[in-house]
């Protein structure tokens, strides 16, 4: 099987609408964890979920304004990844050396896309489409494509789910065998068809994770 | 005349007895904290107790009432007692859907109790168990939570039952809280993670261990410098 993602191109983490202002959430770019902040101003930004002090998980912290604060003891990160504060040294700057790896991170189509390279191209548009849903599935990326009577191309699978025009960004979940799938719809859809098409990708899930326990041919 | 306050039998670390601190605090309630020593001493099962809830469960309300002592034993009438004392927004509108919604919710609380809190007893207190078996049933309720959570956001409510907390969202906040005690994430529910972060907000919203305010609202003791990013 294709790898789903390799960190040399732009990967869908979340959706922008989970993401809102002065937040951070966890998130997963091949085999390492990112934390994924949006600063107060609306930007969004990715750092490696481990803070250089003592380690704790960034993304359990929280973000004042412009900086990303770790849950522990306080320090603080910029934009840059580079450490602004530290609490328990409060006129200490800090030497320049204390920083966090960031990744490249941008956002299109309702979608938060990060990158781990410098050459990473123009971030991948899904036209005509807007991030409704990300959810974990328990199935292979054929498995979930046959579950939908879609077409996988990648990691991609067009379709139709629950009356509506859809497609499916396939990532890892951090977990082995568990899928992260982002659910676009068309983006003029009404609410109504944003219901449907949500509790149809719960169906989905049941028949993709109930066929891969079953073991039936994908 | 005030009367005197409901005695909450109460041990910090538990979710359950947390419903009834969370809802008397939010309600603006009183209460007289009665501490069990659930673990390691096991008085939830010893005989004062027993008396009280035969089930041998805590949190217990004993609540000075018209008719005599009220004993209430199980959580969602707890909430359900203090909210109609003292907060009856909590109890939403009153209109028959709504109301319904709420029990829908309250019922729905029992199974993030068994299944969750099942998991995080095993994981923390090395309660015999199908953890496996918790683990994948809390996360089929975890998942029609977080379902529910986006149609809530499709119609621009924050809560589980309108724009504005009840008994439904107390009753199941602490257990999806602390799932992660029980070895369950919930880095994959982000609907979830937006109604924690409202519930954490909520004006009066006090801790326990595990659970914290949002803490961007408190108040910056490190008010840093303006700082020059290089
Ligand atoms: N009665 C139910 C259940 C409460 C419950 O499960 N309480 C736990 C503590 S968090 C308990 O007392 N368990 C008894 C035991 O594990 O021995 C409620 O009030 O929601
Ligand atoms: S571990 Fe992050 S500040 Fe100490």
């Amino acid at each position: 099987m294709m790898p789903l993602e390799s960190a040399l191109v732009w990967t869908p983490v979340a959706l922008s609408a989970d993401l809102p202002a002065a937040s951070v959430i966890p998130a997963r770019l091949a085999d390492a964890a990112l934390a994924v902040w949006r600063a107060q101003d609306g930007t969004v930004s990715a750092v490696a979920d481990r803070c250089p002090h003592r380690g704790m998980r960034l993304s359990h912290g929280f973000v004042r304004g412009e900086a990303l604060s770790c849950i522990y003891h306080g320090w603080r990160y910029g934009k840059s990844g580079r450490c602004l504060a530290i609490p328990a040294h409060p006129a200490l700057t800090p030497p320049e050396t204390i920083r966090v790896a960031t990744y490249r991170a941008a956002e299109r189509d309702g979608i938060v896309w990060v990158t781990a390279s410098q050459e990473a191209g123009a971030v991948p548009a899904h036209d005509g489409f807007l991030g409704l849903r990300s959810v974990t599935v328990a199935a292979s990326p054929a498995r979930l494509a046959a579950s939908l009577g879609g077409t996988l191309d990648g990691s991609v699978i067009d379709g139709t789910i629950g009356g509506v025009t859809a497609r499916l960004l396939l990532a890892s979940s951090g977990e082995e065998g568990v899928l992260l799938v982002h659910l676009l719809i068309a983006s003029g859809a009404a609410d109504a068809g944003k219901i449907a098409a949500s509790r149809a990708l719960e169906g989905l899930r049941r028949q993709a994770e109930t066929a891969t326990i079953t073991g039936e041919a994908a | 005349m005030t009367s005197p306050s409901p005695v909450l039998y109460d041990y910090i670390l538990s979710p359950s007895c947390y419903k009834a601190r969370l809802m008397a605090a939010l309600a603006g309630v009183r209460l007289a904290l009665r501490p069990v020593d659930f673990h390691p001493g096991v008085e939830h099962r010893g005989p004062e107790l027993l008396a009280l809830n035969p089930a041998g469960s805590i949190p217990i309300l004993v609540a000075p009432d018209a008719d005599g002592d009220l004993i209430l034993t199980e959580s969602a009438a707890i909430l359900v007692y203090l909210a109609s004392k003292a907060a009856p927004a909590f109890l939403g509108s009153g209109k028959p859907a709504e109301s319904a919604r709420i029990q829908q919710w309250l019922a729905f609380s029992a199974r993030l109790t068994a299944s969750l809190g099942g998991a995080r007893l095993h994981e923390m207190l090395h309660r015999p168990g199908d953890l496996a078996g918790l683990r994948a049933s809390g996360i089929a309720a975890l998942r029609e939570l977080e379902a529910a959570l986006f149609e809530q956001r499709l119609k621009g409510e924050a809560f589980l039952v309108g724009n504005r907390p009840t008994v439904a969202d107390i009753a199941c906040f602490p257990y999806v809280a602390l799932a992660p005690d029980g070895g369950v994430s919930l880095d994959a529910y982000p609907s979830i993670r937006l109604w924690m972060r409202a519930v954490r907000a909520l004006e009066g919203f006090i801790e326990m261990p595990g659970i914290h305010r949002l803490h961007e609202l408190k108040p910056d003791p490190h008010e840093a410098p303006a700082t020059a990013e290089a």
